[in-house]
């Protein structure tokens, strides 16, 4: 187990720049997950860490060695595939212990190895079946035991849930987390899924087009996105934005948003410093499904975190546990997240509270927070 | 939905006819090409006598192996008169180094150029690949030459060299788009195991190479056992494959042609490749139409 760090690395197929200058740092047993939507870089940094793929600059380090020039077999590390990548001629024992067997481990501890690991799976029934002969489930937790018999450094995770079906890959996301739990090992897991990242990580790397463009834990990812893209990819669903004046009236901030006639104002809860900076001037109004909701209780006494306004509702989008209402504010569809009991019908009017403790505001020119 | 049972009452008598029209063209055709083989197998197992006096198409009517037994041991090729037996070795000798190393370096060529990928590797590939479309005849003379210079000119080694040569150009074009489908990840997973390129080939791509081994293995196999000008232009004498040793048979006349011997040779020269096919010949069909490997 190591630490892992990447200073300033940087990789290009020929006049292609895939990722550029990517720092990141975790300790000795964190979870890293990696995640971006497709093409973003995030299986390419993955496999720099692999040594699949060398860097075109930067340094990359386990614990304080370099290993940008270290074959893969040397670096200690082992990694589980999207496609598991089970070898189809051996069997699940053998695949367990190809590993070993390369590196010349004797048969005895190649059996002790290969019974503990298969008992921590619970896949002990399976050793002697050839991975066709395997469900979905099956083969990933094969190319999961794989990686785990090596006892490395650092566990690396290409995407290891998408192939399978919705109910199985949440009940293995359980099973990596408690396996992380338990055995305590650094990893380092890509996805393009948010939820895993936020379910699983105790960092989240955050990357688009080769840039990472946040790299903290999940409940700051989520709380504080560093800009626009980050806002709109972590959260299901996804941020409301909303185009807004920032405003101010007798010293008090507030969002001002056009509507026929009849404008919504937004008095701000809090107003750092960095706002001062935009008044007058427009801004883009983040605010999460969850902090705009039906009216709530309290939220017509002075000094409130909440605001209410009135809306037309359009659609109804009932989940069960919560209800998703579809208002439109300023020619943009807004989402809401009302509880069943208050739903709406859709065509009312109805009063929503937004939490203004819970709120972004990001340039409309840069896209960055404010 | 009364027209249409009308229009299906109509289509079955319709599709009776056809099919049966089908069928007898089907039958007509598979007559055409079979004939020859029931001419040559019907004469090879009939006297000189018998074939003087009857027709070309009549059935034996006393079945005799003594043409087969004469071809195989005591037919003049030229002015030996040894049979084929010892050409029919000749040609072992060389199909069977030739198909297993052409077959070899087909696997290894398609292994680097898909999981290895190199600079120029399609290069290398478009290259390969026009070698596919070199006529036989356009080689024969440089060929001469090299295997002059070599040393290996009138031997089995020597065609067993032009053949590989050859046979390169087709095994590797198998065996690359075999290994196109194979996905690189578990090649990526044997390299972080600690394999090499030679390990991985050994222990995970070759065994799941059967389909395509099998088809390299009938193609090259059909086309080497069948060659006759590499045979005639390259291998005199002695060492003459058997194609060439039966050219020979069928040509050198003492006298009365001896039709059933002849035919007997043929045959003969036919039946290793009729073999290979019926062993393997579902893996053929089967290995040309594998699309990928399931996991």
């Amino acid at each position: 187990m190591a630490s892992l760090t990447l200073d300033k690395v940087r990789k290009a197929f020929g006049p292609v720049e895939v990722l550029k200058e990517i720092n990141l740092a975790i300790d000795d047993g964190e979870f890293l997950v990696l995640v971006g939507p497709s093409g973003c870089g995030k299986s390419t940094l993955l496999n720099l860490i692999a040594g699949l793929e060398t860097a075109t600059d930067g340094e990359i380090r386990i614990g304080d060695r370099v290993i940008n020039d270290v074959h893969p077999k040397d670096r200690n590390i082992a990694m589980v595939f999207q496609s598991y990548a089970l070898y189809p001629n051996m069997t699940v024992r053998k695949n367990i212990t190809f590993g070993l067997e390369i590196r010349g481990v004797s048969n005895q501890e190649r059996d002790k190895a290969v019974a503990d690991v298969a008992k921590l799976l619970q896949i002990e029934a399976l050793l002697d079946r050839k991975p066709s002969q395997l469900s979905g489930g099956q083969r990933q937790r094969v190319a999961m035991g794989r990686a785990l018999v090596r006892d490395p450094d650092i566990f690396l995770f290409d995407e290891p849930l998408s192939n399978l079906d919705a109910k199985l890959r949440v009940d293995m996301r359980t099973e990596i987390k408690k396996l992380h739990q338990r055995l305590g090992s650094t990893i380092v897991y890509v996805t393009h899924d948010q939820i895993e990242a936020m379910t699983l990580a105790s960092r989240i790397a955050v990357m688009k087009d080769g840039i990472l463009q946040q790299f903290d834990t999940p409940q700051n990812i989520y709380e504080r996105p560093n800009n626009m893209f980050v806002a709109g990819f972590i959260g299901s669903p996804s941020m409301n934005f909303i185009d807004a004046t920032l405003t101010e009236e007798g010293g008090k901030l507030a969002l001002t948003i056009p509507r026929d006639g009849n404008p919504i104002v937004l008095p701000l809860f809090e107003a750092p410093e960095s706002y001062r900076g935009y008044i007058g001037k427009d801004v883009v109004f983040g605010i999460r499904p969850e902090a705009l909701t039906h009216k709530r209780t309290g939220s017509d006494e002075p000094g409130s975190q909440y605001v209410n306004f009135d809306s037309k509702v359009e659609v109804i989008e009932p989940t069960g546990a919560d209800t998703m209402t579809v208002i439109e504010i300023a020619g943009k569809e807004i989402v809401a997240r009302v509880r069943p009991d208050r739903q709406p019908k859709p065509g009312e009017s109805m009063t929503f509270s937004a939490d203004m403790s819970q709120i972004s505001l990001f340039d409309p020119d840069t896209e960055l927070r404010i | 939905m009364a027209d249409i049972q009308t229009y299906s009452h109509d289509a079955g008598w319709k599709n009776t006819v056809l099919r049966g029209l089908l069928y007898l063209i089907l039958i007509l055709f598979a007559a055409y090409y079979l004939f020859p083989l029931i001419v040559m197998i019907s004469t090879s197992l009939k006297s000189l006598d018998e074939i003087r006096e009857g027709s070309l198409i009549s059935l034996p009517r006393v079945v005799t192996f003594d043409a087969w037994n004469y071809a195989w041991n005591e037919a003049c090729v030229g002015v030996e008169c040894t049979g084929i037996k010892i050409y029919f070795w000749n040609s072992v000798k060389m199909a069977i180094p030739a198909v297993l190393i052409s077959t070899f370096l087909g696997a290894i060529n398609g292994y680097a150029l898909t999981k290895w990928r190199f600079k120029g590797a399609n290069i290398v590939f478009a290259l390969l690949l026009f070698g596919c479309f070199i006529p036989f005849q356009v080689v024969l003379l440089p060929m001469s030459q090299v295997l002059g210079k070599l040393g290996l000119a009138s031997s089995t080694p020597g065609l067993v060299l032009v053949h590989v040569v050859y046979g390169l150009c087709f095994t590797t074009l198998f065996f690359r788009n075999y290994y196109v489908s194979i996905p690189d990840e578990l090649v990526k997973a044997a390299t972080i195991d600690g394999a090499g390129f030679f390990t991985i080939f050994w222990r995970i791509i070759l065994p799941i190479s059967t389909p395509i081994i099998v088809v390299s293995v009938i193609w090259q196999f059909t086309q080497i056992w069948n060659d006759f000008l590499f045979g005639a232009s390259f291998a005199s004498g002695a060492n003459a494959p058997m194609t060439v040793a039966l050219n020979n048979i069928v040509n050198t006349t003492t006298g009365v042609k001896q039709y059933n011997v002849d035919m007997a040779a043929a045959l003969l020269t036919g039946l290793p490749t009729l073999l290979v096919y019926v062993l393997a010949g579902k893996y053929f069909v089967r290995g040309l139409t594998a699309g990928s490997v399931k996991g």
